[in-house]
């Protein structure tokens, strides 16, 4: 169910700032890469004690360079080890799976101009976004916000691509984007892109909308990491498996563990793919994810396991 | 209102503000008073630009400028392309925000949808409407010419010639029902054409 994966060697590693890191991969296999388009991500496959961990990263180089691939990772103190292993453990030389692009967060050709707006790590799909546009011509802007002045990490390659167009925020000389200002008076057939944290893009969603800015127009990408939670038991209807999700594995992951196929894509709570049908609920579902409407979590029969888990007793689900 | 036979052909919803909007733009190509009485008596917020196509010869007042706000910007035109050229116009000058209201028959409110496309406009960005005649622009499939103002089932197409069926099956982008040769396996057989496109 889940994605091909390409087996890759850690070709290089740099430190761009304090706890961020950019990863240089290659094919062990010699190959090219296949091409993909701007805002894709792939989900790399790392090898925490016995089971692998999967986490997704937004793929952030020249789409046509094909026998590199570049991805940048923050270290999330709050993580439960993929991002700390990719900063403490990982090498240059190492090989890791990865799953081909999936592009949840793709530019909207159509569009007359486009606003793309990146707020700290949230700069990565930005990047490719903007390389994409620059080789198609387009009437674009970028808007990178970050904490202080080393944490503008891209901002080099930014301006070597869009140069003039793009606009910096720096944290701590206290300039912020005001979104009311950033989204008025913008002509027709434009479309807004943001990646950044849950506050920054709630904010700029907000604004469009009291502007008139139609759904259709904004668009924004976030992956949450699973938060781990309290321990609760699982029964799977089909496969007859019960067991105990632990606190530090996501619902998802302890499926897995089980050796039951599960569809996922994301494994962040964006795209949907991993959507399991709730047959019975001994407690409340804590949902985590961006997917879900508030109708659907209402009802209660639905749960995405890649970030949400249960409260209480025991789940059902119908896989 | 009833369901298409086929998904492509056009299903219109009754035409009501979209009060999200900040400014509305209003084509309307037919006259229709209890639509235009409906829409202009309960007015959104925001400016309203009104582009409405008239006969050359129409003296009395069109039922879409009365009532109108005063703050709202009435625009008479007097052909379709000119009706088209001051939509652009105002097109170009719009913003995000811009809502956009379609109505008449199909034949114009598809050409208009189509400048509308060239700005880069969602679907979520424009409303239709059909009023007045429901004629039919037909796309002949074998040479591509369009023959507009269909009132029958069978045409003979104004570019090649031939006695085209016209079908249900719509294309939003050409703006057109699409049409086939009718007597293809017997040629010369063509049945009565009858009207049923009023």
């Amino acid at each position: 169910m889940s994605s091909a994966s390409l087996n890759v060697e850690i070709r290089r590693i740099r430190e761009l700032a304090p706890g961020i890191r950019e990863f240089s991969l290659s094919r062990t296999d010699g190959e090219d890469f296949p091409v993909y388009s701007g805002g894709s991500h792939i989900v790399l496959s790392l090898p925490l004690g016995e089971r692998p961990h999967r986490n997704p990263y937004s793929l952030l180089g020249d789409p046509t360079v094909r026998d590199t691939w570049r991805v940048a990772v923050r270290k999330q103190e709050e993580s439960r080890g993929g991002s700390r292993w990719l900063h403490e453990q990982a090498r240059e030389g190492m090989r890791i799976d990865i799953s081909a692009p999936v592009n949840l967060f793709p530019l909207i050709r159509t569009g007359r101009r486009h606003i793309l707006v990146a707020g700290g790590i949230g700069i990565t799909p930005i990047l490719s976004q903007a390389r994409e546009l620059a080789r198609l011509g387009a009437d674009f802007e970028v808007h990178y916000a970050y904490r202080g002045p080393e944490y503008g990490v891209f901002s080099d390659e930014l301006e070597a691509l869009a140069p003039g167009r793009v606009h910096h925020y720096v944290q701590s000389r206290r300039e912020q984007i005001e979104f009311g200002s950033l989204l008025a008076g913008r002509p027709l057939g434009t479309h807004f892109y943001i990646c950044g944290p849950a506050g920054m893009v709630a904010a700029s969603m907000n604004a469009g909308k009291s502007l008139g800015w139609p759904e259709s127009h904004l668009h924004s990408e976030q992956f949450l990491a699973p938060t781990g939670g309290e321990p609760f038991d699982v029964k799977l209807a089909l496969s007859g498996k019960a067991f105990t999700v632990p606190s530090d594995l996501s619902l998802l992951e302890a499926i897995e563990q089980q050796g039951v196929d599960a569809p996922y894509l994301c494994r962040g709570g964006a795209c949907g793919q991993c959507e399991l049908e709730v047959l019975g609920a001994e407690g409340e579902l804590i949902h985590h994810d961006l997917y879900l409407s508030a109708d659907e979590r209402a009802s209660g029969k639905k749960i995405m396991p890649c970030v949400s888990r249960l409260k209480g007793g025991c789940l059902t689900l119908n896989l | 209102m009833s369901t298409p036979a086929i998904k492509s052909q056009p299903v219109y919803a009754e035409l009501e503000w979209d009060r999200a909007g900040t400014h509305h733009i209003l084509f309307v190509a037919a006259e229709d008073a209890a639509l235009a009485q409906r829409l202009l008596s309960n007015p959104p917020a925001g400016t309203i630009t009104l582009i409405h196509l008239g006969s050359a010869s129409a003296e009395a007042r069109s039922c879409w400028s009365q009532g109108l706000p005063d703050s709202a910007l009435y625009l008479e035109t007097h052909s379709l392309a000119e009706a088209l050229e001051v939509l652009r116009d105002a097109l170009y000058v719009a913003q995000m925000g811009t809502r956009i209201y379609l109505a008449g028959p199909e034949d114009a409110v598809w050409q208009a949808s189509r400048v509308a496309d060239g700005f880069g406009v969602g679907r979520d960005e424009v409303r239709y409407a059909q009023l007045g005649s429901k004629a039919r622009p037909v796309f002949c499939v074998h040479c591509r010419t369009i023959t507009r103002g269909v009132h029958t089932n069978i045409v003979s197409c104004s570019g090649c010639g031939r006695s085209l069926f016209v079908r249900d099956h719509f294309s939003r982008r050409l703006g057109a029902y699409m049409g086939f040769q009718i007597d293809a396996e017997v040629p010369g057989e063509v049945p009565a054409a009858e009207v049923v496109y009023p």
